[in-house]
């Protein structure tokens, strides 16, 4: 199928515009993601909300589910700015995200989902001047749900703003800083040795590997998404 | 999209810029291809002698081409198939300048032929199918044999009568003879009325021998007579011989065909000019055997699809017959059978396949829908049938949405294809989804199956969650009045607590009205989400303790100082009591409550918490018992936040801390409120979420192993080659064993202990289901289940405890298959041999799914 209509979970004109990797790579690394990225989210929406939308799209019966959420957040201030990361254990699970999810409401907003080549450390972070996202320098519309444009946000809004706030208030930088989710099943008993064997010939070791190059091609890291 | 904002798309815009001319460019083939695939899409009436003398110019040189056009139209474009008979049609006729070259019809058909073959190969069955109509459309167009076109149909019904043919190979091959013999048994039974009797009978006798399974799927459930056919579904082959003998009854001549004819405006052929086309014979070829299964070692995910099919199919009904198409009326069914085949094959894009629904009167015969209030009425439109299109297709994809034991795509997808429909035409589409909402609704009251709820459930809130969450509550309030754990109270509940996951507390508690928040009608919790960490009051017991450790764990001590220190609040609580509190007890939900409580304040949090303080809780979780409180003080912790309880279950078993044995376990028994030991949605959530981990890791396992001995094979054969090569023999050890790589081992190793736990978890919830509706034989009877308005809180848990057990069943058919002698042993032993009816039925619902005799 698909001669006839394009299919939705193609990726997009989206892309990381400071990833360093060849478009070659770009498409080979898209076209094994687990991962998305979604924008257009309102700043007060919650990694619940997310969770819970997004498990629907989940296969746990193939060994998939959500693995991890990070968080967008403010440079500066340490609060959601209105993306996120959503890794799956699968690509099929982030495909069928593409096809269902992308363009449906989360929190009454439209959202958007685009296949990502990955989370690494940074990224998190708004790219804006100001610490957000940079469509959010720029924007000349009121968006209740992205901070407005005054400091008239409703008062309902504005306590739920409260609680956001002070919930990354302990936001890491640096390695570490984001849980990995959980990797798959390893064998518990026997110690350390079994278990090193036991993961250098599957496809973790490519991942980290991946990493590293990418790391080393890209020395000044700095934050997500233009 | 635009090229100009954003300094940095500037580096790209070259390469885009090449990408659309590169797009621009077709080639003669692909220019003969889209013809095809886009003729009709303005008004195939009007197209049809403009494209056929387009093709009649140009075919000659691509005939591939035009074959694989019309390939991909007839395959992918259904709802076009008469107008793609009538194009061929058209060019089988002869003209003056083709009169020397013959039939284009015939060359096209001969490459045609191809295509399907190889669609055989694959056992593609809609494709199949698809071209099968294409085919009889023909025939009655005159251009096929309505012998070779019955010879064709035979090969389909000799597959009926194989030896053991499996379910989901006899309904497609029935479903390809029967939809054949509806659009061209007019045609076939003028040729041969007692060969078009003979496949009508032999598909019959394959539906009395295959339905032996069938009251394990219905979607509505009644436990005292598992047979007894139920108002409102109808079995798939059930209906089509239902249609079939109607059609049979009139020779298949309808007062106004079911179908578009196009064709017959064309002048007739004169088959002395234009022979008919003999379609070549064939065989259905065989099924490739699955050896392996996917409990054994090496198997594929591939079984499971497989299994799938192994059901009967049920076909839900809301409608009356003047509202919808009835799908057991020979007008009604393909109407269903073609928004069924659309939502199918558009699953890649819903937007496109919304657009193509809601125009789908287009496609139909004139009169088959209402033509929309304002609409010039054409020509046939104000007489026939005149259902509504859109209670049409929300009926059919719901219908979907409702398929046991599993759906074909995920339920998200049929979820975004309606809201898809509802942002296309809301005055039209909304008032069928409101309609079918209460429809669903009411039959919760009547034996409604508790998967299909919970997949209405998870509809009704995604579905609000994308329009403002308006929904007329205000109808269902007497309802409140129902027991406790009534179907219909148990929907509002979850409905509301759905809705508010995917929003938030104040915002749904602003779309109910005032009755749904009074405390006596527990439909939603007074309070939004949130923990409830016990140990944060003073005055409570060990509140110290606590304090003590979250300051440890807040300071991201290292793990072995929180190991220590737990260690030494244990000695102390161990002195300091009198040997009336469990000390390990006690501990174990300090620390968890503690972790839990610095991770709060999100999934990421928690993730954070816990992969950093691993070795914390593996030194707690030292035995099953250990394990079990760790579960409950989870529960305990997120006892005002259900969602969280999932994830923290689902992550404690992604980390290796408790097994999903212990998941279950505590399910069924150690939850400690009103429904411990019954299983009602949130529990059954719970269980599945242990089962399907247990059932992921494995199919994991296994395609580890796969991948390693297919490397390690070729690795071995290359080695070989390269040996025989080297004609020096001396060093060449010739019988070099074949010992597993380090790997390898490792891989089947973890293969074997996943699998035994695989299997241990099985076990473990068939036995405690077994336990939990042992002593259920008193809401089994058919008086008790019309009393039902009089059924107690504990009735319907019981109730919806066998509603989970029949979907256990029929859910890992597949996976309890390899275990069954096994599993069945153990659990039944208890009620072997027992004539009361919950033993009997327990029985019964097992050997069903597992196609063993009842």
């Amino acid at each position: 199928m698909a001669h006839v209509v394009s299919s939705l979970d193609q990726p997009s004109n989206y892309k990381d515009s400071q990833a360093r990797v060849d478009r070659q790579k770009q498409n080979d690394l898209l076209s094994k993601s687990s991962t998305l990225y979604i924008g257009n989210l309102s700043f007060f929406t919650t990694e619940e909300q997310i969770y819970e939308l997004f498990s629907k799209c989940g296969s746990p019966e193939e060994g998939g589910g959500v693995k991890r959420i990070i968080m967008g957040l403010d440079r500066n201030t340490r609060t959601p700015c209105g993306f996120c990361f959503v890794e799956y254990y699968t690509n099929a699970e982030a495909l069928a995200c593409m096809r269902y999810v992308s363009g449906t409401k989360l929190d009454e907003r439209v959202i958007r989902c685009d296949l990502d080549l990955g989370y690494k450390e940074g990224r998190q972070f708004g790219r804006g001047k100001s610490g957000g996202q940079v469509r959010d320098e720029h924007r000349q519309d009121y968006d209740a749900g992205r901070g407005g444009w005054g400091a008239q946000a409703q008062r309902m809004e504005m306590e739920r703003r409260r609680e956001v706030e002070e919930r990354y208030a302990d936001a890491q930088d640096g390695p570490g800083a984001v849980a990995g989710g959980g990797g798959d099943w390893k064998e518990a008993s026997g110690g350390d040795q079994t278990l090193k064997r036991g993961r250098s010939p599957d496809d973790e070791g490519d991942s980290s590997r991946a990493g590293h190059r990418m790391k080393a091609e890209d020395p000044d890291i700095e934050p997500e998404r233009m | 999209m635009s090229y100009n904002r954003g300094y940095g798309r500037r580096r790209n815009r070259d390469d885009d810029y090449d990408d659309r001319r590169r797009d621009v460019y077709e080639s003669p083939e692909e220019k003969i291809r889209s013809l095809i695939i886009k003729f009709g899409d303005a008004d195939a009436e009007q197209e049809l002698p403009q494209v056929a003398n387009q093709l009649r110019e140009r075919a000659l040189q691509s005939i591939p081409a035009v074959a694989e056009g019309f390939r991909i139209g007839v395959t992918e474009e259904p709802y076009k198939i008469p107008y793609y008979a009538a194009l061929l049609r058209s060019l089988h006729q002869p003209t003056e300048e083709s009169a020397s070259s013959g039939s284009i019809a015939k060359q096209i058909l001969d490459d045609f032929w191809k295509g399907f073959q190889s669609f055989l190969d694959k056992l593609a069955w809609r494709e199949i199918r698809l071209c099968l109509h294409f085919f009889t459309h023909l025939t009655v167009a005159q251009v096929i044999s309505p012998s070779s076109m019955l010879a064709l149909l035979q090969a389909f019904t000799a597959v009926l009568e194989e030896f053991g043919v499996s379910h989901g190979r006899g309904k497609h091959a029935a479903l390809c003879a029967s939809e054949a013999l509806m659009r061209a048994g007019r045609i076939l039974k003028q040729y041969s009325a007692p060969e078009v009797t003979t496949l009508i009978n032999i598909i019959q006798n394959y539906a009395d021998s295959a339905s032996s399974n069938k009251p394990l799927v219905a979607p509505i459930v009644l436990l005292h007579s598992p047979n007894k056919s139920v108002e409102g579904a109808d079995e798939l082959l059930d209906t089509v011989l239902i249609v079939l003998k109607a059609l049979d009854a009139v020779n298949f001549e309808e007062p106004t065909s079911a179908y578009l004819e196009p064709y017959l405006n064309l002048p007739p052929l004169d088959t002395t000019v234009s022979p008919y086309y003999d379609l070549p014979s064939v065989l259905v070829p065989p099924e490739a055997i699955e050896l392996e299964n996917i409990t054994g070692e090496g198997g594929e995910a591939g079984a499971q699809t497989q299994k799938k099919e192994e059901w009967p199919e049920y076909v839900i009904r809301l409608f009356d017959n003047d509202v919808t198409a009835d799908h057991t009326s020979p007008a009604g069914y393909p109407v269903r059978t073609l928004i069924s085949d659309i939502v199918d094959i558009f699953e890649v894009n819903r937007k496109e396949c919304a657009r193509l629904l809601l125009d789908l009167a287009k496609w139909t015969p004139p009169g088959t829908f209402k033509p929309r209030p304002g609409a010039p009425v054409q020509n046939g439109e104000e007489t026939g049938k005149l259902w509504q299109l859109e209670s049409c297709i929300i009926e059919t994809i719901l219908s979907k949405l409702c398929r046991l034991p599993d759906t074909v795509h995920k339920p998200m997808y049929y979820i975004s294809l309606i809201t898809e429909l509802c942002k296309g035409s809301p005055q039209t589409v909304g008032p069928a989804v409101g309609k079918s909402i209460r429809k669903l609704y009411g039959l919760l009251a009547d034996g409604f199956d508790v998967e299909v709820a919970r997949r209405f459930t998870e509809w009704f809130a995604t579905h609000m969650s994308n329009f403002g969450f308006q929904w007329v509550w205000k109808e269902w309030i007497p309802d409140l009045s129902l027991t406790s754990h009534h179907p219909k109270r148990n929907f509002i509940r979850r409905a509301i607590e759905t809705e508010i996951r995917l929003s938030y507390h104040d915002r749904i508690l602003k779309t109910l009205p005032e009755p749904f928040l009074a405390p006596e009608a527990d439909a939603l919790p007074e309070q939004a989400p949130g923990p409830e960490f016990d140990y944060d009051d003073p005055l409570r017991p060990h509140h110290d303790a606590a304090q003590s450790l979250l300051n440890l764990l807040r300071g991201r001590s290292k793990a072995d100082d929180v190991i220590a220190h737990i260690e030494t609040l244990k000695n102390n609580l161990v002195e300091s009591s009198d040997g009336d509190v469990n000390v390990d007890q006690v501990i174990r939900s300090i620390t968890m409550q503690s972790l839990l409580h610095i991770g709060s304040r999100s999934f990421s949090h928690f993730l954070n918490a816990i992969e950093r303080y691993l070795p914390v809780l593996r030194s707690i979780a030292t035995s099953a018992d250990a394990k079990a409180d760790i579960l409950m003080s989870a529960v305990e912790f997120w006892r005002r936040n259900r969602q969280m309880v999932g994830i923290v279950f689902d992550k404690l078993m992604q980390y290796q801390i408790v097994d999903p044995s212990d998941v279950v376990a505590w399910a069924f028994t150690a939850r400690g409120d009103a429904r411990a030991g019954t299983i009602d949605a949130f529990a059954w959530d719970l269980v599945k979420g242990a089962l399907d981990k247990a059932n992921g890791r494995v199919l994991i396992a296994k395609k580890k192993v796969a991948l390693l001995r297919k490397e390690e094979d070729d690795d071995r054969a290359r080695a070989k080659a390269h040996q025989n090569m080297e004609v020096d023999g001396d060093t060449a050890p010739e019988n070099q064993p074949s010992i597993d790589s380090p790997a390898l081992t490792t891989a089947l190793k973890a293969n074997a202990t996943l699998t035994r736990e695989q299997k241990a978890v099985l076990s473990r919830t068939l036995n405690e289901f077994v336990n939990a509706l042992s002593d259920s034989s008193s809401i089994l009877s058919e008086k008790s289940w019309h009393n039902r308005v009089n059924w107690e809180d504990a009735d319907w848990d019981l109730w919806e405890t066998w509603g989970w057990y029949r979907n256990f069943c029929r859910v890992y058919a597949p996976y309890l298959d390899s275990y069954s002698t096994a599993l069945s042993t153990v659990a039944f032993s208890k009620i072997e041999g027992s004539r009361d009816v919950a033993h009997v039925l327990l029985r019964n619902i097992w050997n069903i799914s597992l196609g063993q005799e009842p």
